[in-house]
């Protein structure tokens, strides 16, 4: 292999990979990061055997070749180069050495055979789509908090997407959910997506895909088989596994006939949620919610710091109500609302809640309610 | 204290391509494989060295290499595999070998901080099964655990194992590999479809070490096969270790027992005792007990013949006396109780040393004044 590259260009790829590369691994050829030269350009691969991301970046390449270095080590090479430096890169096939140079500094970096390296990317697809960036963001935005960590039941561990129906209408589907509370965010099917394979998305996949996507203008291509699923995303490829399990049937835990219905201006009421909650205990973090005409009393307690309470203007006019949530949990959702109200439909201190953003069908959460 | 492979420079069983002398077991796993009934855990026991992780790692290979490649046979099936190998060349034995197989997790005891093995298996390695079989398959769908080895885990982890073992996912295997099964829990052991490894023939282990070490003569090679008992790990680990010289060694000065050449032992101890003579010294310790068990049990035998090195057995007219057996037998226990201690505690080896020699005086002085 021998090649010439920018380091400006090859610095941005390689931010991107190496950071999927765990710090400690008893397993060297886990801290490698691939290259692969091509008459294209190169190519870094980088996995952490659970999810593999791949990026392409131009190059004058010389003479084609594979081996893998060091990630960590070749991306702080790379940093601490002179902005504007070229930097070529040489490893004669067969070496154990890549040395790459870049005017007056020279380094010789210790490889590993390509063939040691994890193979993530190969084989084959079923389904491919297309979305935009921002609705992907979206999608991700506003359920990812809503994903478990409990790790016995593992298979909420991810966010699910899969195809759905919504009101007579075919829609793409992105849900999350702890078990207290639930997001769903939905947009219309995209071309391809018809009869995908429902695919639970690890946290860690979502985590870096976000990453991936951080002001993306472009749409994303979204590939998946039963058990993997692929984002490109212009120039990169990100390659994960998914989660092995069934996700559970949650259209059950989405009541319809709650008929209790509360305006409220989000962002106001998220800020009184927050202030109040500072008097509830860590463990407990309850808030309560005492609902009567067009009046909302917010208050919590607790036996060590106080109370507090605070009145919020709603709108309400379906008779009085006493509900009492985790406070952290209605932050959350408070936070995802966009638009100037939240729409709450209850049906009693027992029942789950549902919440919407006023002005906004596509994304709905539902809230378990605490004992208070 | 056991002679560590690893450090002994022998291949580790992920890098090893051949399996010696182990037919049946093999044909226990391809028959299974070719009915279609693979139970999803296996317990491979038998001695230290004799090749039960080797077996594993051949048949972790086997599955991983099926199904990548071939996209559906023609005309029916392909035919049954006729064995396990796959071959050295072949990317899922590179990737295997270099740790670097998404569908393969080899769970064993943790490093520390200062990159030492710890003593046992801990359960935050036992749960990283759990996270790895809550994902999908990266390359065939079969997604492979070894646990090397079970005799190590912990309470905790051996709990935390039986969890797994009792929900099986799919398209999983979980091999186990165990000196003592009988010492696992008995919940895991009826968990598992047992595979007991047994002693290779020692014109095996000879023709193995006459391969690995070409210059070895032919006494030492009989030797090393005697002392390994059927072990081609242990035979190959005390060839490279200079196990035949330590263990001529420890016969010579013995041999005059109960009046011993105290100069020459001091001598051997202090050598011993060096810094750079860590593996010589954790081999000798090894080996002292081997000869008092061999020489007992030469002794209560009475067979004639069968010496690994000349006069290895000149005690045992000296031994078999029953009235002293006793007192051997506690010499035996000392010398197993000090290993275990001076690994714990970092004993004063010279010291050690001395005090299994004096064991070794006190049973031997209790006897009747030796027939000349």
């Amino acid at each position: 292999m021998k090649l010439t590259i920018e380091r400006a260009a090859l610095l941005t790829a390689l931010s991107h990979v190496q950071s999927v590369v765990e710090r400690r691994n008893t397993i060297p050829i886990l801290s490698n990061v691939q290259i692969e030269a091509n008459a294209q350009g190169i190519s870094l691969t980088a996995t952490d055997l659970d999810l593999a991301v791949v990026e392409r970046v131009a190059a004058k390449v010389a003479q084609e070749g594979t081996t893998t270095v060091p990630a960590h080590t070749f991306y702080e090479i790379v940093r601490k180069l002179p902005e504007g430096a070229e930097i070529q890169c040489v490893y004669p096939s067969g070496e154990q050495r890549l040395s790459l140079s870049a005017g007056r500094s020279e380094f010789s970096l210790a490889c590993l055979p390509k063939e040691d390296f994890p193979v993530m990317t190969a084989g084959d697809f079923s389904h491919h789509f297309s979305i935009p960036a921002a609705e992907l963001r979206r999608l991700i935005d506003k359920t990812r908090f809503a994903i478990s960590t409990e790790e016995t039941r593992y298979y909420l561990n991810g966010i699910y997407l899969h195809a759905g129906e919504s009101g007579g209408i075919k829609v793409l589907r992105g849900v999350a959910t702890d078990g207290h509370r639930l997001a769903r965010v939905e947009m219309p099917l995209p071309d391809g997506a018809a009869g995908i394979p429902g695919a639970i998305v690890p946290r860690k996949t979502v985590t870096e895909l976000r990453k991936l996507i951080d002001g993306v203008d472009d749409d994303v291509r979204i590939s998946l088989s039963e058990t993997r699923i692929r984002f490109t995303v212009g120039d990169a490829l990100l390659t994960s596994k998914l989660i092995d399990g069934t996700f559970p049937d949650y259209e059950r835990v989405i009541p319809s006939g709650n008929d209790k219905h509360m305006e409220v201006e989000g962002k106001a009421f998220a800020a009184a949620v927050d202030r109040v909650s500072t008097i509830a205990t860590e463990k407990g973090r309850a808030v309560k919610l005492v609902l009567d005409r067009d009046r909302l009393v917010l208050s919590a307690m607790s036996p060590e710091s106080g109370s507090a309470t605070e009145e919020v203007p709603v709108s309400y006019s379906d008779g009085p109500l006493e509900i009492g949530f985790n406070s952290r949990y209605l932050i959350d959702i408070t936070t995802q609302i966009e638009g100037e109200s939240a729409h709450f439909a209850m049906n009693d201190a027992a029942s789950p809640t549902v919440v919407r953003d006023g002005n906004d069908d596509s994304a709905l959460y539902v809230l378990m309610p605490m004992r208070v | 204290m056991t002679v560590d492979q690893d450090e002994n420079g022998v291949p580790h069983p992920r890098e090893t391509a051949e399996l010696l002398g182990h037919e049946a077991a093999e044909a226990a796993l391809l028959e299974a494989w070719n009915a279609g009934r693979v139970p999803h855990a296996w317990l491979i026991s038998g001695p230290k060295g004799i090749g039960k992780a080797t077996l594993a790692y051949r048949f972790a290979r086997f599955v991983l290499a099926q199904g990548v490649g071939d996209s559906g046979a023609l005309f029916g099936a392909p035919d049954p595999a006729g064995d396990l190998a796959v071959a050295p060349e072949d990317p899922v034995f590179r990737r295997v070998a270099s740790g670097g197989h998404a569908d393969l997790l080899t769970v064993e005891r943790p490093l520390d901080a200062s990159g030492r093995r710890k003593s046992e298996i801990t359960v935050n390695e036992v749960r990283r099964l759990r996270g790895f079989f809550n994902l999908t398959a990266a390359e065939s769908g079969h997604r492979v655990a070894i646990v090397d080895s079970a005799d190590e885990l912990n309470r905790n982890a051996a709990n935390a194992l039986l969890k797994i073992l009792e929900e099986p996912p799919e398209k999983s295997l979980i091999l186990l590999i165990a000196q003592a099964p009988e010492a696992l829990l008995p919940t895991i052991r009826s968990r598992c479809r047992r595979l007991a490894l047994r002693p290779l023939p020692s014109d095996l282990v000879i023709a193995l070490l006459a391969r690995h070490y070409p210059e070895l003569l032919e006494a030492e090679g009989t030797a090393l096969a005697q002392l390994a008992a059927g072990s081609p790990g242990r035979a190959l680990g005390l060839a490279e270790a200079g196990g035949v010289a330590a263990y001529q060694d420890i016969v010579s000065l013995l041999a005059p027992l109960p009046r011993l050449d105290w100069g020459a032992v001091h001598g051997w101890a202090d050598r011993l005792a060096r810094r750079e003579n860590d593996r010589i010294y954790a081999l000798t310790l090894d080996l002292l007990a081997l000869w008092l068990s061999r020489l007992l049990r030469s002794a209560a035998s009475g067979r004639d013949g069968g010496e690994a090195v000349p006069g290895e057995f000149g005690l045992r007219g000296f031994v078999a006396d029953r009235s002293g057996l006793r007192r051997w037998l506690d010499a035996a226990e000392e010398i197993a109780h000090g290993a275990a201690l001076a690994d714990a505690l970092n004993l004063d080896r010279k010291q050690l040393l001395l005090n299994v020699v004096f064991a070794l005086g006190r049973a031997a002085q209790a006897m009747p004044a030796r027939a000349s």
